[in-house]
């Protein structure tokens, strides 16, 4: 958006002093992952990002500990508090601030502020650190296009211009800044949502401002310099190299004069390098041509060594890690590793004997030779140095073997318990029933069975799961056809089916709108070309969900009015989730700055109101479990089921529905209709069967609607699976600070709320509507085997899916 | 509506008029028109479906609406109480209402919405409708009874039957399994909507052609040759 100004203006007018690049960085592009990669050079190890909550230390070799600290620098960090995390005592001094609280988009950066300029004036530190957080918190609460964010950059870039002002004040020959260099950046990018965590352009493509206070004597050749220009708005002419940000540790490193991090594979920047004047010998008297070609050699020649020692240092490594790991690198990727470095380093103890410094009097044939020769070096050099790089980069999959063993493990378990249990139900009812046997396979069976193989397929693709939404719209759609055109076949249920199709649609629609940060309603609003600032269509984002909440507990009172068992327990129940939906609706009429309420209630208190909701959602789940225990038998098993059902469904829903924000209703609505839809849909083939039960075999299509349903809210309620996917904002409703626990709970109830724990709670339903009249002990016996065929293949392919989805983004991800 | 029903029947027993040589006819023709459809973009206007869906599109319904119109009207049922002239209109009325059937069938599969996207959809949407439709439209006209034994029971007893519904079947399961090189990331113009659709679609209602034409030979030659007897 060009908001920083500053940072241009320096680049275009200072000449080589300072410049702007264009900075890499590696994905999984969380901050912790950057922090991670930035200081030690390596390449982040995907399992990391799971731990991206806590972080615990690194205990790599790193840029701040090993090198800075070990070599006596002293380091202040302010900002952030990952780093603290990253690094919990090796700091001089430090000034954390929580980072984790993502509506909170000031403290960090005040703390930050208020410590920075002071410090600017300390002599007690050797390398400063300041961390912002106020653009990454506006992007992922606001969006990157929004009033927040360009704000913030704003306050940035004048806090910039007060830095550079400081430092230049105090750049005189023997000032305190004289030989500092300053190095503005940004660990990682943000999508247009202002998440990130991906390897998109958007995410990956940060930049890094770097001004050396003290003006380097000449410029490196051309050879090195990868930078290309362009004209700004003023005419000005703007240059942009390109630095990834795997390089970025060892330049720093080679810049402080430090030793490089063990575990680095990144190479010496020459631009960044150069940049630094310190890197040039010190200015000489004679101001001549010869003299310039003299200081160039003389840097390139202080480069090529630089180089050399990276490179043995990344052989090491190499050698290292290929020695002690269990994966390591394929042999001939290896081989051909060394050959390079092997022919880079034969090179350069042969030449360096013969490679004289040229002439002491006058620039001769020699100089031009001597620095071809060196340019040589640094090619070859640089060339080990990248292959190294491309290497690690193609096969760089470091798996977690146990979590992955683990992981399959469960799999394995889940479909073994299942068998099971089938296999047990199955013999329970040939008990209670003989006459039951298998029946053949209908064409249905195939077509389900078809919908879930090719689903189960298109995880094994990048491609699918990027746009795995739609996939599962698509089934959806198709599965719904094909509803629709049974039902045109049975004539009846035309409404259901046409319902079922709409509803697919509607959740499509606002699938793809909805990806923005907006409320779904406000943008359709927009998309009708409804003006924004009329009076009327305001209150609309705000009256509708209430409106549905209104809807769903009139739902609510319904579906139990006719039920009389358990009489205590639902009214309970019932008056619980009424309330706590009213609590809801005053919670978002507090929160809205519509109703113009006065704020009479300051943060803390307004807070009371989810914290509630939670509780009552807690008591009456512990409640359902104590009256499971106390509870006797009665008599009517199925009515007794169902109400369970809807107990445990209502003490769920009032908890999801907040989490959930303002869409909550409005989803919990599209979940009841299509819930219904698929019910209905599902009885269509029963009934037609003279309302015997004696048949046997499932019918699979509700199910695999059922299943595909909550696929597809899972992307209607605005997540998708990578990990910028996570609504972190869901995390701190009702709460202000962070908790690890607490908040990974909620932020877990946000993510699989309409998709997981609704669905499979609502699973009884799917079978009690189709066999309204089984009694007993047959009724039972009837049911579970229902329940397990339900829950089987539904687990099936989700616990497939996911396993399959898990591998695939351990090894897929350096893959793309 | 059971009498009438009765009535249909009849008329179709005595009315076996359609013989295998005749649908291969009509077959044969509606391939020549898109074939000549085809030929005309690519050497005429020289543009095809990934250049310029949008034109290919018109082209192809426009040069092929009239032949499925008129040849499919040859064949209406009843020719006695129904005229050909009001056959002609039944497909002419037929050929919207099918593409806005086809266009909600669409989007509701996850067809992309936007107004970029409307002009490909609409016409698209109309070249399906020739394909499945409208000829139902000529021969059958609003008989509920005929379409919903075609399309929600796919049960065609004599050659008529075959003709329509297998090609229209070919067409949409060609247009459903078009769809799925879609999400791919490989980038290539023809995975932009509509064009592998489209494809999709006249290579399932070519293979439908051929599919019932073949089951012609197996049942309706046996059927034919049983009356013969």
């Amino acid at each position: 958006m060009d908001k920083l100004k500053v940072l241009q203006k320096l680049a275009s007018d200072e000449g080589s002093s300072s410049r702007i690049f264009k900075a890499l960085a590696d994905p999984p592009t969380t901050s912790l992952q950057r922090l991670k990669g930035l200081t030690t050079g390596g390449l982040p190890t995907f399992i990391d990002v799971g731990n991206s909550f806590g972080a615990p230390a690194i205990i790599e070799d790193n840029l701040i500990y090993q090198q800075l600290v070990q070599n006596g620098k002293r380091v202040l960090m302010m900002g952030d508090d990952t780093w603290v995390q990253l690094f919990p005592d090796q700091f001089e001094k430090s000034y954390p601030y929580p980072s984790f609280n993502v509506k909170d988009l000031h403290t960090v950066d005040d703390g930050c502020v208020h410590h920075l300029l002071p410090s600017l004036y300390e002599e007690d530190w050797d390398v400063l650190i300041a961390h912002f957080l106020g653009v990454d918190h506006a992007g992922h609460i606001f969006g990157v296009d929004s009033a927040p964010m360009i704000e913030k950059l704003e306050q940035y870039n004048d806090i910039l211009e007060k830095v550079i002002d400081v430092l230049k004040n105090q750049s005189g020959p023997g000032g305190l800044h004289e030989n500092t260099f300053f190095l503005v950046m940004g660990d990682h990018g943000q999508t247009l949502n202002g998440d990130h965590g991906g390897g998109t352009a958007e995410e990956v493509e940060t930049s890094l401002f770097a001004m050396s206070l003290k003006n380097p004597p000449a410029s490196i050749p051309s050879a090195l310099d990868s930078s290309s220009c362009r004209l700004d708005s003023d005419g000005k002419k703007i240059c942009f190299s390109t630095i990834q940000q795997l390089d970025f540790a060892v330049t720093v490193a080679a810049l402080l004069g430090i030793p490089f991090p063990f575990g680095s594979i990144g190479r010496v920047n020459p631009e960044l390098y150069s940049l630094s004047s310190g890197t040039w010998n010190p200015p000489g008297t004679s101001a001549s041509n010869y003299k310039h070609w003299l200081d160039l050699e003389k840097w390139m020649r202080n480069y090529a060594n630089v180089l050399c020692i990276n490179s043995w240092q990344v052989k090491r490594y190499i050698d290292v890690y290929s020695a002690s790991s269990v994966i390591g690198f394929p042999s001939e990727d290896l081989r051909h590793v060394a050959d390079i470095y092997d022919e880079a380093q034969n090179n350069w103890s042969h030449r360096a004997k013969n490679l004289s410094l040229c002439g002491n009097e006058v620039p001769n044939e020699s100089c031009d030779t001597s620095l071809t020769i060196l340019q040589g070096k640094i090619d070859a050099f640089s060339s080990f140095l990248a292959s190294v790089a491309e290497l690690a980069r193609s096969k760089w999959t470091e798996f977690d073997l146990t979590m992955m063993g683990l992981g399959l493990g469960v799999f394995l378990l889940s479909l073994f318990i299942h068998i099971v249990a089938i296999r047990r139900a199955d013999k329970l009812c040939q008990i209670s029933d003989p006459s039951i046997g298998d029946s053949g396979i209908s064409l249905r069976f195939i077509s389900t069975l078809f919908v879930v193989a090719i689903r189960a397929c298109s995880f094994l693709s990048n491609s699918y799961i990027l746009s795995e939404g739609k996939v599962a719209n698509f089934l959806l759609g198709t599965t719904g056809v094909l509803s629709l055109r049974r039902s045109i076949m049975k004539k009846r249920m035309l409404i259901e089916a046409v319902a079922f199709l709409l509803l697919s649609a509607v959740l499509r629609f606002t699938t793809e709108i909805g990806l923005s940060k907006q409320e779904g309603v406000s943008v359709f609003m927009r998309m009708l070309g409804i003006d924004e600032g009329h009076p009327v269509w305001m209150f609309i984002p705000e009256i509708v969900p209430m409106l549905a909440l209104i809807l769903l507990s009139y739902l609510l009172l319904r579906s139990t009015a006719d039920n009389y068992c358990w009489r205590v327990l639902k009214y309970f129940f019932i008056t619980g989730t009424i309330l706590s939906y009213m609590l809801i609706a005053v919670h978002w009429a507090l929160e809205s700055n519509m109703l113009a309420l006065p704020l009479v209630l300051g943060s803390v208190e307004r807070n009371y109101v989810p914290r509630m909701i939670y509780a009552i959602g807690f008591g009456q789940l512990s409640s359902l479990a104590c009256a499971q225990f106390f509870k006797q038998e009665t008599s009517n098993y199925t009515e007794s089921v169902l109400i369970k059902t809807v107990a445990m469904l209502s003490a769920w829903s009032s908890t999801i529905i907040i989490i959930l924000g303002r869409q909550g209703p409005l989803v919990a609505l599209a979940c009841i209709i299509g819930a219904w839809c698929v019910i209905r849909l599902g009885t269509l083939e029963e009934k037609a069967k003279d309302g015997t039960i004696g048949v046997f075999t499932t019918d699979p299509i509700p199910v695999t609607q059922w299943s595909l349903l909550a696929v597809c809210l899972f992307f209607y309620t605005g997540h998708w699976c990578a990990f910028d996917g996570l609504r972190y904002g869901a995390a701190f409703i009702g709460f202000d600070e962070f908790n690890l626990i607490r908040q990974a709970i909620l932020l877990s109830i946000d993510t699989f709320g309409v998709s997981h724990i609704l669905p499979i709670l609502g699973l009884p339903f799917l079978v009690l509507f189709q066999y309204p009249y089984s009694q007993g002990t047959r009724g039972r016996g009837i049911f579970s085997v229902k329940l397990s065929q339900v829950i089987f293949p539904r687990f099936d392919c989700n616990e497939l899916i996911k396993w399959v989805f898990l591998i695939h983004n351990n090894a897929g991800l350096w893959k793309s | 509506m059971g009498k009438k029903t009765e009535t249909n029947r009849s008329y179709r027993d005595r009315n076996a008029s359609v013989t295998v040589s005749v649908s291969f006819m009509v077959h044969l023709i509606c391939v020549l028109g898109l074939a000549i459809a085809f030929w005309v973009a690519q050497n005429v206007y020289s543009i095809n479906l990934v250049s310029d869906p949008t034109q290919t599109l018109i082209l192809l319904w426009v040069v092929e609406s009239p032949i499925v119109i008129l040849l499919y009207s040859l064949l209406r049922r009843n020719p006695e109480q129904c005229s050909y002239l009001k056959a002609v209109g039944r497909g002419i009325v037929g050929l919207p209402i099918g593409a806005l059937l086809m266009a909600f069938g669409a989007v509701i599969l996850g067809a992309p919405i936007g107004i970029q996207y409307l002009e490909k959809t609409v016409n698209w949407s109309l070249l399906m409708s020739l394909f499945t439709v409208v000829p139902t439209a000529c021969v059958f006209g609003s008989s509920w009874e005929d379409w919903q034994r075609l399309f929600a029971y796919t049960k065609p007893v004599e050659v008529l039957d075959y003709i329509i519904c297998v090609p229209a079947h070919g067409a949409v399961i060609g247009t459903w399994l078009g769809a799925w090189p879609m999400p791919l990331d490989w980038e290539r113009p023809w995975q932009e909507w509509p064009v592998c659709v489209s494809y999709g679609a006249v290579a399932g209602y070519l293979l439908g052609i051929l599919a019932s034409l073949a089951f012609m030979l197996v049942f309706g030659g046996r059927r034919q040759h049983l009356k013969g007897e």
